[in-house]
């Protein structure tokens, strides 16, 4: 085994708590979720327990440590509703995300975008909710497409769209 | 010379036994050129224990000491619906054992279901034994994807009785994914379907090459192949009750032959549209006349009788998918895994569901056995080839207040991983708390498994709300879950692995492990012996019915795998290396084992009784909505002076979540169960819930924000 490659792993296992989910998977704050995916198999690669076992106990304890904070690390970052709520809070200094609160706290979240977060942006998505349920989707995509002039980050309101532009196509 | 680990599929129907030898994956066959083995272990009235199929086809002739498909029992609790069903259709008996744990009574000796689990696993070993000329310890075990944790420890205290050290318990799905894209560089996202004899499996995997991911699994404990039968086996006794208005159900060995028939029929239709089914005198009529039955079963006709079942997996795959965020569509293949999936109507299915041919390039049969033993030799010695990245099948909860549980981890989260969560505590001067740790997705306690619970104490004495403790799950690499406490304002820390599940305690697995039974059984080591010293062998009993389950099998794989190597030869190439030494890996515990059952001696009648939630119902009917405020000084009674140990804890006031965290306090009333005497519930740690308040919830601790 490289010696290099067990150094680095020791570093690593050192630093891991300050570490955020974008450092942890080496990725850029941009990474889209391929490049999270391949991120996680390649640090996998290095630094998988199963891969230094051969390496004694001290190692597969310290690899052990980082795979714990990787796997947490690409849990939100893969999952476009934690990884929002992770970006939002990291401007706040927090480098670890609740895996369970986060994910309440995104449905939370979508549950308000599902509703409209200003007076005009939730009269249009009322309206579309109601055709939806008529199963009207032209005038469904327009009411959301009304609503997204109000709210232009509504992510449930893009979303939809989107699946509803695929649906009429 | 590196060293060897085997891979074992301990199925509920059939085991298998593989290695990696040489660069090559095989399948090992028995002294009888079988490499699928039934799972069934025949208790023979001189001692000795035959286990496989010499065993499955005795069962009609000693029903009541032939133990068939263990593995729907083993981790289960005595009350559990699983077992309840084992026992009106098993022919030998299932007891009840210590800590609500299910034993097997068969010619006057009770056995743990971890022994009988042994019995094949050591007869596995014996044939790979016998087939390398030299001993062999270290093996991969497969489970279904689905298993909790408490089915896990069972099959690894399995493991060690057998006299294996198991390095991994493998998911099944994961095996067969690994068996399928193993050295041949494939990027793909695939679906693994497992139905085997009494589970089912759906695991969604990205296979990168050299990384296989799985993404989500999900599964059905209760839903195998002989669910199928079990239709058939209802169409034929009710069939001949209406025509001669006698119960074939009654009489074991009648049941037998009918169990037979029907499993044997619904196999024929892997191969034909249509199947005859005879069973000569199954019974008498008044006159003495024998009676049979005699009728023509078509592929439609299963298929009317078992399409719920297949229908139900398909549910079970909605939520595997959607918890990936795939769409079928989006796969590159969908791997068929278990005898079950030989059936066309099954086949034909499962390809309207993905919307594609399923992938006929693997065997059903043995790809489990063939991904335990690649992992296995990946473990001792690392190829770097393939490696694994798993997720956890289920959510780990902690049980609160009101009978709730409150998610630690949620299911498909990627593993090695830990999490915390702060909870607080409900009662004014409150010492101890019971941390009690559940598996499953359900809000209500009862409705998920309890794993086990533990005692927290040596905090400071505060206002209820005001001591923070935080619970930290920590699931390993090797799959083991440890479960730690800590007070962060002391810094009190209390850690346990959680090692209640099994239904053995330590010193039974130890007087286990001394008496160790499973030397009894005349393995496939004894039987060469046997065969070199008399060449004659004593024949074994055939069935005019049942060809033995083996031979039907490897036909029907022969027949519908034209495309692939015949039966017998298939192989992986694998690179060899040299490289031995394993290394332990360690579970830091601040407790040792010892200390640990000292900790949970003496509260074992309420550790494995899930009624535990009764505590607190009346407090939920006393108030509904958020749960009553505890009344301060009343809440602790008497509190002698702090408790180091669990044991001299008084009172351990049990959970109440906030508002926020339960849902309405009244759905728990509804939820609760029947009251229970209270001698079950807390004695060991000194309260007698009698003499409580009743106005008391006696709950552990809420969720702090
Ligand atoms: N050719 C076949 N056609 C249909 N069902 C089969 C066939 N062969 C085996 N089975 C059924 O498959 C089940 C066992 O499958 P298996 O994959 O061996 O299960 P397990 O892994 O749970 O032991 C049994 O219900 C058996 O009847
Ligand atoms: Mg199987």
């Amino acid at each position: 085994m490289a010696a290099v490659k067990l150094a680095e792993l020791r570093v690593l296992a050192n630093i891991v708590e300050d570490l955020d989910y974008y450092q942890l998977l080496e990725v850029a704050p941009g990474a889209t979720a391929v490049d999270v995916r391949t991120a996680y198999h390649s640090v996998a690669r290095r630094f998988h327990p199963d891969r230094l076992r051969q390496e004694g106990p001290d190692v597969v304890a310290a690899a052990e440590r980082v795979a714990k904070r990787v796997s947490e690390a690409y849990a939100v970052l893969r999952d476009p509703r934690r990884r929002r709520v992770y970006d939002q809070q990291k401007g706040g200094g927090e480098r670890r995300l609740q895996l369970v609160s986060g994910g309440a706290e995104a449905d939370r979240q979508v549950s308000q975008e599902r509703e409209g977060k200003t007076p005009n942006g939730r009269r249009y998505i009322t309206l579309a909710h109601q055709d939806l349920a008529r199963d009207n989707l032209k005038n469904a995509r327009q009411n959301l497409q009304m609503a997204l002039t109000f709210e232009p980050d509504n992510a449930w309101v893009k979303s939809t769209l989107t699946e509803l532009k695929e649906k009429l196509r | 010379m590196s060293e060897v680990a085997i891979g074992i599929d301990l199925g509920t129907s059939n085991s298998a036994v593989s290695i990696v030898q040489d660069g090559q994956v095989e399948v090992l066959p028995n002294t009888f050129g079988e490499r699928i083995m039934a799972s069934a272990v025949g208790f023979r009235e001189d001692g000795n224990i035959l286990v496989g199929n010499e065993a499955k086809a005795n069962v009609v002739h000693e029903p009541s000491s032939t133990v068939t498909s263990a593995k729907r029992l083993i981790g289960r609790y005595f009350f559990s619906e699983e077992v309840k069903k084992a026992q009106a259709i098993c022919p030998y008996q299932i007891v009840e054992g210590p800590e609500h744990s299910v034993r097997v009574q068969v010619r006057e000796e009770v056995f743990s279901l971890p022994e009988i689990s042994a019995m094949i696993l050591r007869e596995l070993k014996s044939v790979a034994e016998s087939h390398l000329g030299h001993e062999v310890s270290k093996a991969v075990i497969t489970v279904p994807a689905y298993f909790n944790d408490n089915q896990r420890q069972a099959t690894k205290d399995a493991g060690k009785i057998a006299g294996l050290d198991v390095l991994r318990i493998l998911n099944e799905p994961t095996a067969a994914a690994l068996a399928y894209g193993f050295g041949q560089g494939l990027t793909q996202k695939v679906a693994v379907w497992d139905l085997g004899g009494g589970t089912f499996d759906i695991s969604v995997l990205e296979i990168g090459e050299d990384v296989f991911e799985v993404i989500s699994t999900a599964g059905d404990t209760f839903l195998g192949g002989d669910d199928f039968d079990d239709r058939l086996i209802d169409l034929l006794a009710d069939e001949f009750i209406q025509a001669h208005g006698q119960n074939l159900r009654q009489n074991p060995h009648t049941f037998e032959r009918l169990k037979l028939a029907a499993e044997n029929a619904k196999k024929d239709l892997s191969l034909e549209d249509t199947v005859r089914i005879e069973i000569a005198d199954v019974a008498k009529d008044e006159e003495g006349n024998s009676l049979s039955i005699s009728r023509d079963l078509t592929a439609d006709d299963f298929s009317k009788l078992t399409n719920d079942l297949i229908q139900r997996t398909f549910k079970v795959c909605d939520e595997a998918l959607q918890q990936a965020g795939v769409l079928a569509r989006e796969l590159d293949g969908v791997v068929l895994v278990g005898g079950p999936t030989r059936l066309p109507v099954i086949r034909e299915a499962v390809k309207a569901y993905f919307q594609m041919e399923p992938k006929t390039d693997v065997d059903p049969d043995v790809v489990v056995a063939m991904g335990a033993a690649i992992h296995a030799s990946e473990l001792v010695a690392p190829q770097q080839q393939a490696f694994l990245l798993d997720v956890t099948p289920l959510s780990l909860q902690v049980g609160v207040a009101g009978g709730f549980c409150e998610p630690v981890i949620e299911r498909n989260t990627p593993v090695p991983i830990e999490q915390s969560r702060t909870f607080t505590t409900v009662q004014d001067n409150q010492e101890t708390v019971v941390i009690r740790v559940y598996q499953g997705e359900q809000k209500l306690v009862d409705e998920n498994e309890l794993l086990g619970q533990f005692e927290f104490s040596g905090f400071p004495r505060a206002r209820r709300g005001d001591v923070e403790i935080q619970v930290t799950f920590a699931i390993n690499s090797d799959g083991i879950v440890d479960v730690t406490a800590s007070e962060p304002g002391t810094g009190e820390a209390a850690s346990t692995r959680i090692t209640l599940s099994s239904g053995l305690s330590e010193e039974e697995l130890q007087s286990i492990l001394s008496e160790n039974r499973t030397d009894r059984v005349l393995t496939d080591m004894v039987a060469r012996a046997e065969e070199a010293a008399i060449p004659a062998a004593e024949p074994l009993p055939e069935l005019e019915t049942a060809p033995p389950a083996v031979a039907a099998a490897v036909a029907s794989a022969a027949a519908s795998m034209a495309a692939t190597a015949p039966a017998g030869e298939e192989t992986l190439d694998l690179a060899t290396d040299e490289d031995g030494g394993v290394p332990e890996l360690e579970v830091d515990s601040d407790l040792s084992e010892g200390e640990m059952n000292a900790l949970l001696e003496g509260s074992d009648e309420e550790l494995t009784q899930p009624a535990l939630q009764e505590t607190t119902a009346p407090a939920a009917e006393a108030a509904p909505a958020p749960p009553a405020p505890a009344p301060t000084a009343k809440a602790a009674p008497a509190p002698p002076a702090p408790a180091p140990t669990a044991k001299a804890a008084p009172a351990p006031p049990a959970p109440a979540p906030t508002a926020k965290a339960a849902p309405a306090a009244p759905q728990a009333a509804a939820a609760a169960p029947e009251a229970a005497p209270a001698d079950d519930l807390f004695d060991a740690v000194g309260t007698d819930l009698r003499d409580g308040d009743p106005a008391d919830p006696d709950e552990d601790f809420e969720l702090g924000s």
